[in-house]
């Protein structure tokens, strides 16, 4: 039996082709229908238009495409034995961005994307999770809403703001400003510990056995429950194998094949199109399915995202977590709930690390317009996993420009020889809903898996 | 109007920063619209329902919003099997009022600037003069992304009123007729001609060099702030004119010059005045203006 299904709430929509035997999943395709172009839209702009042009690849992460395209624009410098200089002040005011932007998403996520479903599935349902209506939806509004004017402070709005340039950002917060970043900071870290946790955050970033999970209070608590009640510990396994692509945040770059954590090549990061449409729309193949590509490291596929960073910078909780539950459902959103966590305490400690006599820009002394060709690149760990900007620029004016996005690692279409990672985690499950909080566990963003 | 007026969000060729915006309302105003409008269906936000669902239902839609471009091409972008066109037309005949959110519904936006589907457009190109059932023209929410409280005074004085004042190119006179340059806190270096000497200052006015389109642009980002805290220029990012009809411009980073002068000058005002004031000010040189407004290494 086939199954078609078109799948919502993914900041955007995707289409689920299912072929089932024995009431299982026996082979699954994500098709991705609608393409915006972005690549060729970049294509003969003036390169700092592009910190304009990249945010609007997508509206919830925009901050990690800003970082990205700035990245690549300094990595031009670099290349090019210029390199500039950015003050600890700019580089911390960067990572605050992203690491809000991050904390945002992850609450929605949690409330708007993945709780709707488990919920109405399960015996425990509870009217809090209801969408538009239920009172830990409407926190979830308030508490994201709230943290995104830390970023305003020094970014001037959110979404699609490009404060940050190649030399550092165009902002220069005074000591009340940061001090009212920290306001907000403190305000989310106690929605976490009332809302999410139910615990103080010192006392949940104790944890380090999967035991402790019965120490959980709150919203989480139903997740967890919710989560056994259905099994959700045992679906969704992929390949159990995970790429993390920057050292900023606190995250560290690296990939666990089997079991070690090793040191990554970023030029054996390859694209593959064997499924993707060709944007020459009139000339498409019959094995064409959908406009997402596929990404691998070294010829493989690897996972993304908060559980990949967890496990690859050690944090302790997620590691036993995944030590008896694999790379699950239940795993990957503990993983994400638990970076929450993390960040509030890392952007704690680069709030205390500012120093605001610190300039914020200092102007490059070359503009790019000037140099006669240039080639750069910039990697940054997103709200949904590892993202990678190319960018190669003649007098100034983009010629080419790629986008890896997280979910392209995540929710690629796979090869003729091997499925991608989310559509292996999808085999083998038993209902469409399983299928799709499998899907959700991804963090799906549809806008930005085509881009 | 009855009392909760049904809202159908639709999303086509969309980054989804107009959902994202709205979603970041304040939170007392957020209740105060779900208190006063039934979201029957965003394709992000309400559970159980889908586009489908909608298509094939006939309730009345008090208020279709649209985010996103539209296109009636199917090979780069379809919903629910359809062309967003497609739906689009169909949803427009049982609305009462229909309102772009954005730039990109309003005309494309940047999402136009894909040249290889060549059928991109805002929502009234699109709607090809099928007509809303009060027979009030479409409202256009320009910026990218629209401030969720242009969104909601507008929807409230609609409900309210059944009418909304609006200027040439469909926009609330009220939301669009101040400039970004209005409530700017750097207007006084502006007034004395005192240029911003690079990025990531508190100090000068970024219209001189770095690309600031304030002057010309209709918007109260700095009326109505952003996130309730700020705005672009407040901070040091030049305004880059994205509720206008002409953006994405070319080098939104730095202000285009003819022999050391604007190319363009504030709206309305002829060249020739603002060359005789600017004279005047630069004659001046005003200590206050061009020291640090705090300096922190004294």
């Amino acid at each position: 039996m086939k199954t078609v299904d078109i799948i919502e709430r993914i900041e955007g929509e995707a289409k689920l082709h299912l072929t089932w035997k024995n009431k299982r999943v026996e082979e699954a395709q994500i098709a991705f229908l609608n393409f915006r172009g972005f690549e060729y839209i970049l294509q003969n702009k003036p390169i700092l238009d592009a910190l304009v042009y990249t945010p609007r690849i997508c509206g919830i992460c925009g901050q990690a495409h800003l970082y990205a395209t700035v990245s690549a624009i300094e990595n031009i410098y670099t290349q090019a034995k210029m390199p500039l200089e950015i003050t600890p002040k700019a580089k911390s005011l960067r990572e605050l961005g992203l690491i809000i932007e991050i904390l945002q998403s992850h609450i929605k996520w949690f409330y708007m994307f993945i709780m709707p479903d488990m919920n109405q599935h399960s015996s425990l349902f509870d009217e809090k999770f209801v969408p538009l209506k239920g009172k830990s939806w409407l926190k979830a509004q308030e508490a994201s809403s709230n943290i995104i004017k830390a970023l305003a402070t020094f970014a001037g709005q959110w979404p699609h703001t490009s404060y940050m340039i190649p030399g550092g950002v165009v902002s220069d917060p005074t000591h009340m400003d940061m001090i009212f970043v920290e306001n907000y900071i403190d305000k989310t870290i106690v929605y976490f510990e009332e809302e999410i946790v139910g615990l103080s955050l010192e006392k949940y970033l104790s944890f380090s056995s999967y035991k402790d999970l019965g120490f959980i209070n709150a919203d989480l608590k139903l997740f967890i429950e919710m989560s056994f009640e259905q099994g959700f510990e045992n679906i969704g396994k992929s390949y159990n194998r995970f790429l993390s692509i920057s050292d900023d945040l606190g995250f560290v770059q690296g990939k666990i094949k089997h079991k070690n954590v090793m040191k990554i090549n970023l030029n054996k990061i390859e694209e593959n199109a064997d499924f993707t449409f060709d944007a020459e729309i009139t000339k498409q193949k019959k094995e064409k399915y959908t406009w997402s590509k596929n990404v691998k490291y070294d010829q493989q596929f690897y996972e993304t995202g908060p559980l990949a960073r967890a496990l690859i910078q050690n944090r302790k909780f997620i590691k036993a977590i995944h030590k008896k539950y694999s790379d699950s459902v239940f795993t990957r959103v503990m993983a994400r709930m638990d970076e929450i966590a993390f960040l509030l305490q890392k952007s704690k400690t680069i709030l205390g690390s500012i120093t605001i006599s610190e300039a914020s820009f200092i102007e490059p002394k070359l503009q790019l317009k000037q140099l006669d060709s240039g080639f750069g690149v910039g990697v940054i760990e997103a709200t949904r996993g590892s993202l990678k900007h190319e960018v190669v620029i003649k007098n100034g004016i983009i010629q080419r420009y790629d986008v890896i996005t997280p979910t392209v690692w995540n929710l690629g279409s796979g090869t003729a020889l091997e499925y991608g990672v989310a559509q292996k985690a999808i085999i083998g499950t038993k209902s469409l809903h399983e299928a799709t909080i499998v899907l959700r566990s991804f963090d799906v963003c549809s806008v930005c898996t085509t881009h | 109007m009855r009392n909760k007026p049904k809202i159908v969000w639709l999303q086509a060729l969309t980054c989804n920063g107009n959902t994202q915006s709205f979603l970041s309302s304040n939170h007392a105003r957020f209740e105060d619209f779900l208190n006063a409008f039934e979201l029957v269906y965003h394709p992000s936000l309400t559970h159980n329902i889908s586009l489908e669902d909608v298509l094939t239902s006939d309730f009345l839609i008090d208020f279709l919003l649209i985010e996103g471009a539209i296109s009636s091409n199917t090979l780069f972008f379809s919903l629910n099997n359809e062309s967003a066109k497609n739906i689009l037309q169909q949803l427009a005949k049982r609305s009462l009022y229909i309102v772009s959110v954005g730039s990109c519904a309003s005309y494309g936006g940047i999402h136009a600037k894909f040249e290889k589907n060549s059928d991109i457009h805002g929502v009234e190109k699109s709607l090809e003069n099928i007509k809303c059932l009060s027979a009030h023209k479409i409202i256009n929410l320009t910026g990218c992304p629209v401030h969720p409280e242009w969104i909601l005074q507008t929807l409230f004085t609609l409900k309210s009123k059944g009418t909304i004042v609006l200027d040439e190119k469909n926009r609330p006179v009220e939301l669009y007729s101040p400039l970004a340059h209005h409530g700017c806190v750097r207007n006084e270096y502006f007034e004395w001609k005192v240029e911003a000497h690079t990025f990531g200052l508190k100090e000068g006015c970024l219209f001189y060099d770095q690309g600031c389109r304030g002057p010309m642009t209709h918007s109260s980002c700095n009326k109505i702030l952003w996130n309730d805290i700020s705005s672009k220029t407040r901070v040091g990012m030049p305004c880059i004119g994205c509720t206008e009809f002409d953006f994405p411009r070319e080098n939104l980073f730095e202000t285009k010059k003819n022999i050391g002068i604007p190319a363009e000058v504030p709206l309305g005002i002829s060249k020739r005045a603002y060359l005789s004031l600017t004279g005047v000010a630069k004659t001046f040189k005003i200590e206050r203006l061009n020291k640090k407004i705090i300096d922190e290494n004294s």
